[in-house]
């Protein structure tokens, strides 16, 4: 067996450009999904702050928050719609096969989609006609709509990793389904919550780690204290919540995905006193070197003693478990995601001891280089989470029940190949755009609080390719 | 029960369909003369309000695709199978022009050249051309019956090629130039009431309204004795079955939107122009009743699970409950001017 069985014979030949371009777009689009849910929710509390204490630095905020929200939403709208086409151009079989309960939870997607992607242009524009109370609370549509549009996106995913709520037919077709069932798996719960709060928390430190860096380079007005603080403490209460959230999620995987588990853990023989390995590579021979083993560890975690005995990935059938090169990925993306998330943990801690001695941010620049980091440090968390579940659950498309291999479109991989050359241009292109604008609107707003207001003449929004109106 | 449950299923996938047909279609359309503009007078000002017209619906627009997309697979997950596995050159070309299209319309906005922002106009303008051709024709392939259970009945280019997937194609190109002049009629007379400076655009979209509405009937009435050589049952439908009254509303609402602009009389035009580009859809998709591949896999055979079926419908029903006011209010504010600056 070697590292690269997916090449095998065996394999359909289309299997390698799908898969790399499922990984790659979904890898992209997951970028812009944490504003697109948890952004509303800092922009309209900023618009309360504003209203209610009268503060027009917070309007301000809010206003020009408003419009990266929209912009990178716009964004998330293309990549989002590539996706659910390409369920279909890559994995037709799958869908042909199991799209009725896999699909439900997309139904609810698409109507949540449908409903923020409204009200965002309603708030985007409604800033200069709307009554600001009106404006205020047609805002409040924001937020449980991104949160039910991501529950939708989770009951798909954890139906994928505990498929439930039916029985197999005849033709391999599930009959006798029980949508409850279906959509409260298992692994339902753990997801929804690990994502949700991880949504919020790369949110708030992605947005505040903005103003981080403006405090680093001197800019320390109550427009760059507000801009940090509210987002920031918004993260850093999630932060530790997280860390529970975590380990109870991975004690869920321990029960209900073992094959998945023992990835993660690289755990290669079943066993007690199983150890935590930090950092390591699997060999082929299920050795593992350049790693720390800490005794017991693993088991202690998993079960609450050392005796627990851990599944190895050995007792698998070599057919389905993730191979070692899989697992090997899947190890490191979840010691990435561990480590960060704990580093978010002593950045929070450091956060609240400054609070409850001085009731003010901390004065050391080193707490600020790390709120700096944090934001882009939550999104490589979240990318790592994600490679977990997702190589986590290979060589299956849905566990134990369908090989990624029997879902794939069986098509010549040269058109998969064009396809995906032709999306990574694209993409690439699109990613140029989106943060030259980003730049460009940082640097007009700048210009704007510098009182050089005559140098420009276009509110907050209409400096936007959301829309800008002629002139 | 069952039955009539995958019946509403497929009445919301049409709905989605002819939805994005009508909405997605006025904002191709718009590019489509965004295209053309660069060979006529006044092309500064016709991107002008071609911009102003399209920023604050767009992407809510192309959100009834990804519905059209989620409820065939829902509702009906061979038909999706069947589809993807016969025609994904169309649906992959679709979406790169779908992709090029949202991205190059946000790059004009920012280019700060003007030859960077002609090629941000050309990328635009082609795409799309392309995005509603190749989508109108994946339907189209569907109705030649070369869409098999499974996987196509002949070579998949073959399929993608066919003759009514062409017609299909250049029906969505005049219909989606149709709607948009028409709608773009209305917004010029807005953009209008404020100044009246610069050239007379109500003008030029009228007589573009006019030709397109021309064009959409011959081009229409070519793909019927198409449809009639290529698929009998479903020219039957549409002359002499559930798709005549589609059928006869479509020609009927586009010849009464062409009249009122003949007579300048800028009233009802932009609801006829749904009326009529919606109606074609439901003219096909009620023609080929009861079969969703032709003579191959019908509605009911091809449902999903029945319980999941009827969540879809429950799902859709309270969600339009919520989606409907919604968007007649961003569509109402956007009318009135309200959200404007």
């Amino acid at each position: 067996m070697t590292p690269f069985d997916f090449l095998a014979a065996s394999a359909p030949a289309a299997l390698l450009p799908s898969r790399i371009q499922m990984a790659f777009t979904l890898a992209y689009h997951i970028i812009l999904v944490p504003l697109g849910v948890a952004f509303p929710l800092l922009t309209v509390v900023m618009e309360g702050i504003g209203l209610r204490k009268n503060d027009p630095v917070a309007l301000r905020l809010a206003r020009r928050w408003s419009v990266v929200m929209a912009v990178q939403f716009a964004v998330g709208a293309v990549t989002g719609t590539i996706l659910s086409f390409e369920f279909g151009i890559l994995w037709p079989r799958m869908m042909g096969r199991f799209g009725d309960v896999f699909g439900i939870g997309f139904g609810i997607e698409g109507w949540a989609f449908f409903l923020e992607a409204i009200f965002i242009g309603i708030y985007l524009y409604g800033w200069k006609r709307l009554p600001p109370r009106v404006h205020y609370r047609l805002g409040w549509v924001l937020p449980p709509s991104g949160v039910l549009g991501a529950f939708g996106v989770i009951i798909a995913n954890s139906w994928m990793n505990t498929p439930a709520g039916f029985q197999l037919g005849p033709d391999g077709r599930p009959i006798n389904v029980d949508v409850i069932g279906a959509i409260f798996t298992p692994a339902l719960g753990y997801e929804f919550w690990h994502l949700i709060v991880a949504l919020y928390m790369t949110a708030g430190f992605m947005v505040a780690s903005v103003y981080a860096v403006g405090w680093l380079r001197g800019r320390r007005d109550r427009y760059h204290r507000l801009g940090f603080t509210v987002p920031f403490t918004i993260g850093a209460v999630l932060a530790p919540i997280q860390w529970i959230i975590g380990d109870i999620a991975t004690r869920a995987v321990f029960e209900g995905q073992p094959a998945k588990f023992a990835a993660m853990e690289l755990t290669w023989t079943t066993q007690s006193h199983n150890p935590e390995w930090v950092g390591g590579v699997m060999r082929a021979d299920g050795t593992v070197v350049l790693g720390l083993p800490i005794p017991s560890l693993d088991s202690l975690l998993a079960g609450f003693s050392p005796g627990t005995v851990v599944k190895g990935l050995s007792s698998f059938n070599p057919g389905d478990r993730p191979s070692v090169v899989d697992a090997n990925f899947v190890h490191l993306a979840f010691d990435v995601m561990v480590g960060l998330g704990s580093i978010a943990v002593l950045l929070t801690l450091w956060y609240a001891v400054a609070w409850i001695r001085y009731r003010d941010l901390p004065r050391s620049k080193w707490f600020f280089r790390g709120a700096a980091l944090a934001g882009v440090g939550s999104y490589i968390g979240i990318e790592a989470g994600w490679i977990t579940t997702e190589v986590g659950r290979q060589p299956w498309i849905v566990y134990n029940l369908m090989r990624v291999t029997d879902a794939v479109n069986p098509v010549n991989p040269v058109y998969i190949w064009i396809m995906f050359g032709t999306l990574l241009v694209v993409y690439a292109v699109i990613a140029f755009f989106f943060v030259s604008l980003l730049l460009r609107l940082s640097a007009r707003w700048r210009i704007d609080d510098e009182g050089r207001r005559d140098e420009i003449d276009l509110a907050p929004e209409e400096s936007a390719p959301y829309g800008p109106r002629p002139v | 029960m069952n039955t009539l449950v995958s019946y509403g299923v497929a009445g919301a996938l049409l709905l989605a369909v002819s939805a994005y047909s009508t909405a997605g279609g006025t904002d191709y359309g718009a590019g489509i003369w965004d295209l053309l503009a660069g060979r006529f007078r006044h092309t500064a000002e016709v991107r002008a309000l071609i911009d102003h017209a399209m920023a604050p619906v767009w992407e809510a627009n192309n959100v009834w695709l990804v519905f059209s997309a989620v409820i065939c697979w829902t509702g009906f997950p061979l038909l999706y199978e069947s589809v993807f596995l016969s025609l994904y050159p169309l649906f992959a070309l679709a979406l790169l022009a779908l992709i090029l299209r949202g991205a190059f319309f946000a790059f004009r906005k920012v280019a700060s050249s003007s030859s960077s922002r002609l090629l941000a106009s050309r990328v635009f303008g082609v795409s799309s051309l392309l995005a509603p051709f190749s989508f109108a024709a994946a339907l189209g392939a569907i109705a030649s019956g070369k869409v098999g259970v499974g996987g196509p009945v002949v070579p998949v280019w073959q399929a993608c090629l066919d003759p009514l997937a062409i017609g299909f194609g250049v029906v969505a190109l005049t219909a989606t130039a149709f709607s948009g002049a028409s709608f773009l009629v209305g917004d010029a007379r807005r953009y209008r009431a404020g100044t009246d400076e610069g050239p007379d655009l109500v003008e030029y979209f009228r007589t573009r309204a006019l030709v397109a509405a021309m064009a959409l009937l011959a081009v229409s009435l070519v793909v019927l004795v198409l449809i009639a050589g290529e698929s009998p049952a479903i020219f039957h439908g549409m002359v002499a079955g559930l798709g005549l009254p589609f059928a006869i509303t479509a020609v009927l609402a586009v010849l009464a939107v062409a009249a009122l602009m003949w007579r300048r009389v800028y009233r009802w035009y932009r609801v006829l122009t749904v009326v009529g580009v919606g109606s074609f859809v439901f003219a096909w998709g009620f023609g080929q009743v009861p079969y969703v591949l032709p003579g191959r896999l019908t509605i009911e055979q091809a449902a999903g699970a029945p319980a999941i079926e009827a969540l879809l419908l429950v799902i859709t029903v309270v969600a339009l409950v919520l989606v409907v006011p919604s968007l007649l209010l961003l569509y109402t504010l956007d009318q009135r001017s309200a959200l404007e600056s």
